[in-house]
């Protein structure tokens, strides 16, 4: 009997993931353990193995579509069975084109079938768009092209109000117009019908002026040929992209310096280094410290360990702590959930294994959620002051910089002493300067006065 | 002082756009030579309906046996029509003056002229005092065009060729009268002195009646009109005009027919002369003010609106152009569809359209299907209609499957043109028409009937 091969659910806010690579073609012998695909979601990768023996009779997605979790991808069995069961709700056979007239086709008695088939093909059609059914039939009743919507749905989803925002923009489409838009890979016109409507002769200009482009690249081609390699954007970078340009756009950051002596953390870390194996303890480091600083002293500033939204704030009792993460894919930031319940110890195991599971790949997408405040360390590449980007809807991220040695004065003598900087950066809508500083003031001293606070 | 937009003229366009902008906040001065209203008001659109109604009511009255009414010594009294008819325009005259009143709007009364421009802004004079405007919108209408033809100048000295301005007012209904021109004007007047008892012949040079209208409807038109008695020579041209008759030539054949009056009406020409247009170098194009989509000339806030432009010289799309010039004025994205203007016939049995006739589709190689219907689909048309013969005529883009064209004769057309309007600037296809209701017993129903005609 044939084996469905289904899309699996990473986590449980993960809706849909994209094929990246398919290692078998329809009608090639599979055995138990073989590399069937690798797929991703917004920030891991995965492999799919075959887990039952035979022909891999029919696949429904290429590389590059994005399916949805527990999708039927492809089949295996014995050449010549029967695979019709297994046509999947999201496509019927991969021809890319017209998805959306062949859902529109189908008898109306056929609702159920109908909605599938119809949701199914739009995902495929748009390549990696995640949109809400219910934005969806919004766009489409009002006509609006919601490949340029700006998610601001959980995951970069589109959401309905990222819809009505297109709506308040005027980025309209007459019905006649609609079809041939949506086919069209242009979608920055602009439209000469009511209200800004984009008609059915915006299309067939955009059409001509397309075939005019065509024509002069051609004749610059030659010149540009050895200058730039393109490099087409994954999926978490433009996740990062998004998130980060949304950040600086929506919210009103600041950020604010000091620094601190490091001689006593320092000195903490030389301790452990020396005789920590011994208590069985982890190879606990700078960041570490912080992190455990920072886990505690947001308690007494709660307003930094908080979510903004818009119209009310979540004050979180515990601290979720993100940390960000430098993996080879892109910036990732695993959360430490209750940070402010856990060791030290516990804290700096915790991070090496988050770390670990981001750059292999395989970190749950559940744990890419859910920060109430991040930390992030330039400090180790030698950086001396940045201005962090907010993870909204968290109100506060740390920036954590580099030691240099800085000299005061003690005792009417000059002596130098390892300063470490720390940058943060808020959201002044929802925190004023001075309880920000008052938070970094804080930070210092406990960090200045660490084996003190660890007694605490 | 310096305003910050100086109008001439007082027509459609002018008052209209004086208004919006004064309304908008603008300092607005408006001038005009003769009367606010201009043509529409004065001498055109108003008059000649208040005309047409009466004309209506005399005809009902009439044969209103047909419908089981009979009416004895049924008598029009020219003279009262008249007195109504200067009554209506004054009202709306008033109307007008208290309109722009309200929207802070100067008007000064005298012939415009412009002098030059400076670093303030374009200089008017009007009766020798100047005014000084940062923008200028011109909006001078046009007056009806005198072929060279012998006869013509003495005629309008002497009170027997009349224009639409001298017709409106003539003291008694010509026992003959020949109308030189079967145009909008031409026949909307044959309607009303046809009712009135004058013995009407219509010379038009064409082979057919209502200059760009649909064929089909052109045709039922004609034979409406011959039935009431009104005279038609197609393919005819005037050659001669002499107190008492007018001498035409048809098949190179020389003809006369008896004329207590001859009413001029071959078609307009805009007023580009004599306003100082030269002085600023205005661009003139086919004796027509050159304007792009927006209204603007190819002088630097210099924007023209209404007949003068040449385009449609009819007062709604007066209307629109003014108000997009304003709008642009105020650096509001907005532009005229002309595509999608409605025009009217307000005779009896009214005929209206909108978009591509068969013709013009067929010119500019759009790829269309036609859908007719008689006006017999239609309940209420029936019920209302003794022996009526009107129909509908539906085109489509084969292609977009939206409608391109709606044509109607029939009473009432004029007030549902403009949802056939709206449907084409819309671009709705079939399928979306099909989704629309229509009030149930209407004439606009046979717009639905002829939708249905279509496969979607």
């Amino acid at each position: 009997m044939a084996t469905p091969v289904i899309m699996p659910r990473q986590g449980q806010t993960v809706e849909s993931c994209v094929i990246t690579k398919w290692y078998k073609k329809k009608g090639d012998t599979v055995k138990v353990g073989d590399l069937l695909f690798s797929y991703e979601t917004d920030k891991a990768a995965f492999d799919e193995e075959a887990k039952a023996e035979g022909t891999l009779l029919e696949i429904f997605f290429d590389e590059g579509d994005d399916v949805p979790v527990l999708a039927t991808v492809c089949v295996i069995g014995e050449e010549g069975e029967d695979i019709s069961e297994f046509m999947p709700g999201g496509k019927k056979v991969p021809t890319t084109q017209g998805g959306v007239v062949e859902g529109e086709q189908q008898s109306g008695a056929d609702n159920e079938k109908k909605e599938k088939i119809k949701g199914g093909t739009v995902t495929q059609e748009d390549g990696r768009i995640k949109i809400s059914p219910r934005a969806r039939n919004l766009a489409e009743k009002v006509g609006v092209d919601y490949r340029e919507a700006t998610p601001t749905g959980p995951n970069g989803r589109i959401i309905e109000r990222d819809i009505r925002q297109l709506i308040e923009d005027d980025k309209l489409v007459t019905p006649a117009a609609r079809e041939a838009y949506l086919k069209a890979e242009e979608v920055h016109i602009s439209g000469t019908g009511i209200g800004g409507r984009v008609t059915t002769a915006d299309v067939e200009r955009m059409k001509e002026d397309k075939s005019r482009e065509m024509v002069q690249p051609r004749i610059q081609e030659r010149v540009a040929e050895a200058e730039y390699e393109e490099v087409k954007l994954s999926n978490i970078r433009k996740v990062i992209a998004r998130t980060m340009h949304q950040s600086l756009a929506n919210t009103a950051q600041l950020t604010i310096h000091t620094s601190f002596d490091a001689t006593e953390i320092l000195a903490f870390r030389n301790k452990v280094k020396e005789q920590g194996g011994r208590l069985g303890l982890e190879n606990i480091t700078l960041n570490d410290i912080i992190l455990y600083v920072v886990s505690r002293t947001l308690l007494n500033h709660k307003v930094l360990n908080a979510h903004f939204l818009e119209d009310k704030m979540l004050i979180f009792k515990h601290v979720h702590l993100g940390v960000a993460v430098d993996t080879e894919r892109g910036l990732m930031v695993p959360t430490i959930y209750n940070a402010d319940g856990k060791s030290l110890n516990q804290i700096s195991r915790e991070v090496k294994e988050l770390v670990e599971a981001c750059r292999k790949g395989s970190i749950n997408p559940d744990y890419l959620k859910g920060g109430t405040f991040t930390v992030t360390n330039l400090g180790t590449l030698g950086v001396e002051a940045f201005t962090p980007i907010l993870n909204p809807p968290q109100t506060g991220i740390l920036g954590v910089n580099t030691i240099v040695q800085r000299v005061k004065e003690v005792d009417g003598k000059i002596v130098t002493y390892p300063a470490m900087g720390l940058s943060l950066t808020f959201d002044h809508r929802a925190v004023d300067g001075a309880p920000a500083a008052r938070f970094l003031q804080e930070l210092k001293t406990n960090l200045e006065n660490f084996d003190i606070f660890l007694a605490k | 002082m310096v305003y910050d937009l100086i109008v001439i003229g007082g027509g459609p366009a002018g008052y209209l756009g004086a208004e919006r902008a004064g309304q908008a906040g603008l300092k607005t001065l408006l001038i005009e030579e003769r009367f606010l209203g201009g043509v529409c008001l004065n001498e055109g659109c108003i008059p000649s309906k208040a005309l047409l109604h009466s004309a209506k009511i005399c005809d009902y009255a009439k044969f209103g046996e047909k419908y089981g009414v009979t009416a004895k010594d049924v008598v029009l009294d020219h003279g009262m029509v008249i007195a109504r008819k200067n009554k209506v325009v004054k009202t709306l005259v008033a109307g007008i003056k208290s309109q722009l009143k309200a929207s802070h709007v100067e008007v000064v009364e005298g012939r415009a002229y412009i002098v030059d421009r400076s670093h303030d802004g374009y200089t008017v004079k009007v009766n020798n005092e100047s005014f000084v405007g940062k923008r200028l919108l011109i909006a001078t209408g046009s007056v009806p065009i005198m072929p060279p033809i012998p006869g013509i100048e003495k005629g309008l000295e002497k009170g027997y060729v009349l224009t639409n301005r001298e017709i409106l007012d003539i003291p008694q209904v010509p026992d003959s009268l020949v109308i030189v021109g079967g145009g909008i004007i031409g026949l909307e007047m044959a309607s009303y002195f046809n009712s009135a008892g004058s013995k009407v012949t219509i010379i038009e040079m064409l082979d057919h009646i209502g200059g760009s209208i649909d064929r089909e409807i052109s045709q039922i038109l004609l034979k409406n009109y011959q039935k009431k008695g009104i005279e038609f020579k197609l393919n005819s041209k005037v050659v001669e005009i002499h107190d008492g008759a007018v001498v035409y030539e048809c098949d190179g054949k020389r003809e006369a027919v008896e004329a207590d009056k001859v009413l001029m009406s071959v078609g307009r020409r805009p007023t580009v002369e004599g306003i100082g247009l030269e002085s600023i170098g205005v661009e003139i194009e086919r004796g027509a003010i050159k304007t792009d989509d927006k209204g603007k000339t190819n002088r630097p806030e210099v924007y023209a609106a209404g007949d003068v432009n040449g385009r449609y010289m009819l007062a709604h799309t007066a209307y629109r152009e003014a108000e997009v010039c304003v709008n642009n004025m105020l650096g509001k994205k907005d532009i005229v569809r002309y595509h999608a203007i409605p025009s009217v016939i307000y005779t009896n049995p009214e005929v209206a359209f909108v978009g591509e006739t068969e013709e013009t589709a067929r010119e500019k190689g759009i790829d269309f299907e036609v859908a007719k219907v008689s006006m017999r689909y239609s309940g209420r048309y029936v019920a209302e209609n003794e022996g009526g013969d009107g129909i509908c005529k539906v085109l489509i883009d084969r292609k977009y499957r939206n409608i391109i064209g709606v044509h109607m004769i029939g009473n009432y057309s004029s007030e549902i043109i403009y949802g056939a309007g709206l449907m084409i600037e819309a671009e709705m296809r079939i399928k979306d028409i099909k989704e629309l209701v229509f009030p149930h017993p209407t004439v606009s129903e046979v717009i639905r009937e002829c939708i249905f005609q279509f496969e979607d």
